[in-house]
């Protein structure tokens, strides 16, 4: 190693802190042998210690801790336990919330308040139709007649849906209807329902 | 708010070093401070995260350095001078010259030389560091924080020899 290349070997040397490192001991060993380079050695570690000492005199801010230590944000620590039991919360309130919801819906369905309908439909002796699902012109007659006698009657509409029909109150309407029993006829009343049981108070009947 | 005691012992134990190193780093007062108080912040709400408790202090210039990054690259405040790439003279310094200069007059010949070369030399100066504790605080290669030193050391005192110190070139 010539002196040159001994120079840019030890250009970072800082002094004993560097003493240890085995890139810097072949040079260090040749500087130990050569006055010139010993010479520039010792210049270049007091250099390193004079620019060294000039940073550490920076004068620190009298208030910087207590600033740091004032203005700290109150961190959220991210323990993935709490996380997950508050993700479960939230998803246990959000489908109570929605059962809630849909109870309230239908429980509002069960109960709706009156509303004025029309319905095309077939003129269904009820108790027949619900007890043996007798329906249509097979059964006109036995549905005339179990109208006529007072049982209950009902519409089924176009959609498929069930309504009981009555009258006024203290007024049938078993009589006008059970010359009606099977066929298709329009109903205009008034609709409304209990316990999910729709019914329709009829005002008028129109023969389709 | 109440205070976390691990919190300030940790203020009390590092804002001196970390102080220093971003004053060293930007060359003013208001960004040091800035870059300390950030760099604290972040360890309130990041902190748990390291493992090992041993390397608080590397975190923690570690960080102080990468908002040093952001800051330059954000608003390219801290303008700097190339360093010499091919002048291969190593400069001879006499034994007293750096006790005429002014640490102002060294901060801001510091604060020109391009900041990937300023922080590990920064380093080099102001911490009792190996060139490896150095290399992980930065993360850059061992190889390369030493060639960075090198250079900035030669550009740094060129420099000083520029401005009039007493500072001969050999």
């Amino acid at each position: 190693m010539n002196t040159n290349e001994a120079k840019e070997k030890l250009l970072l040397y800082r002094g004993p802190i560097d003493d240890a490192d085995p890139q810097f001991q072949e040079a260090l060993a040749q500087a130990r042998h050569d006055p010139e380079l010993g010479e520039w050695l010792r210049d270049q570690v007091d250099c390193y210690n004079a620019i060294r000492s000039k940073l550490w005199e920076t004068e620190l801010p009298g208030d910087l801790a207590q600033k740091i230590i004032r203005q700290r944000p109150i961190p959220f620590r991210r323990d993935w336990t709490q996380i997950l039991k508050l993700a479960a919360a939230i998803i246990i309130s959000v489908g109570l919330t929605a059962v809630a919801m849909n109870w309230w819906q239908h429980a509002w369905q069960l109960n709706a308040p009156e509303r004025e309908v029309t319905i095309k439909g077939e003129v269904l002796d009820m108790t027949c139709y619900i007890a043996y699902n007798m329906s249509g012109p097979e059964h006109a007659a036995d549905a005339r007649e179990c109208i006529r006698k007072g049982l209950p009657v009902g519409i089924k509409s176009e959609d498929g849906k069930v309504y009981l029909l009555t009258g006024q109150p203290k007024h049938s309407v078993n009589e006008e209807l059970a010359d009606y029993a099977a066929q298709i006829v329009t109903i205009k009343g008034k609709e409304t329902a209990r316990d999910g049981f729709a019914q329709v108070q009829v005002e008028e009947i129109r023969k389709f | 708010m109440s205070i976390d005691p691990n919190f300030e012992e940790l203020v009390k134990l590092y804002y001196r070093d970390l102080y220093r190193f971003g004053f060293s780093l930007t060359g003013n007062d208001a960004d040091a401070c800035d870059l300390t108080q950030q760099t604290f912040y972040i360890w309130a709400n990041k902190g748990h995260q390291l493992k090992n408790t041993g390397s608080v202090k590397g975190w923690l210039f570690t960080t102080l350095h990468r908002e040093f990054l952001k800051v330059c690259r954000r608003g390219k405040r801290f303008a700097h001078e190339p360093i010499d790439e091919g002048d291969p003279n190593l400069p001879h310094v006499a034994a007293d010259c750096m006790n005429r200069i002014d640490a102002k007059t060294l901060l801001a010949v510091l604060g020109k030389i391009d900041e990937d070369y300023r922080a590990p030399l920064v380093l080099y100066y102001l911490e009792d560091l190996s060139y490896k504790e150095i290399a992980e605080m930065l993360a850059i290669p061992l190889g390369t924080v030493q060639s960075r030193i090198a250079r900035a050391k030669i550009h740094l005192l060129r420099r000083l020899t520029e401005i009039g110190a007493p500072v001969a070139i050999k």
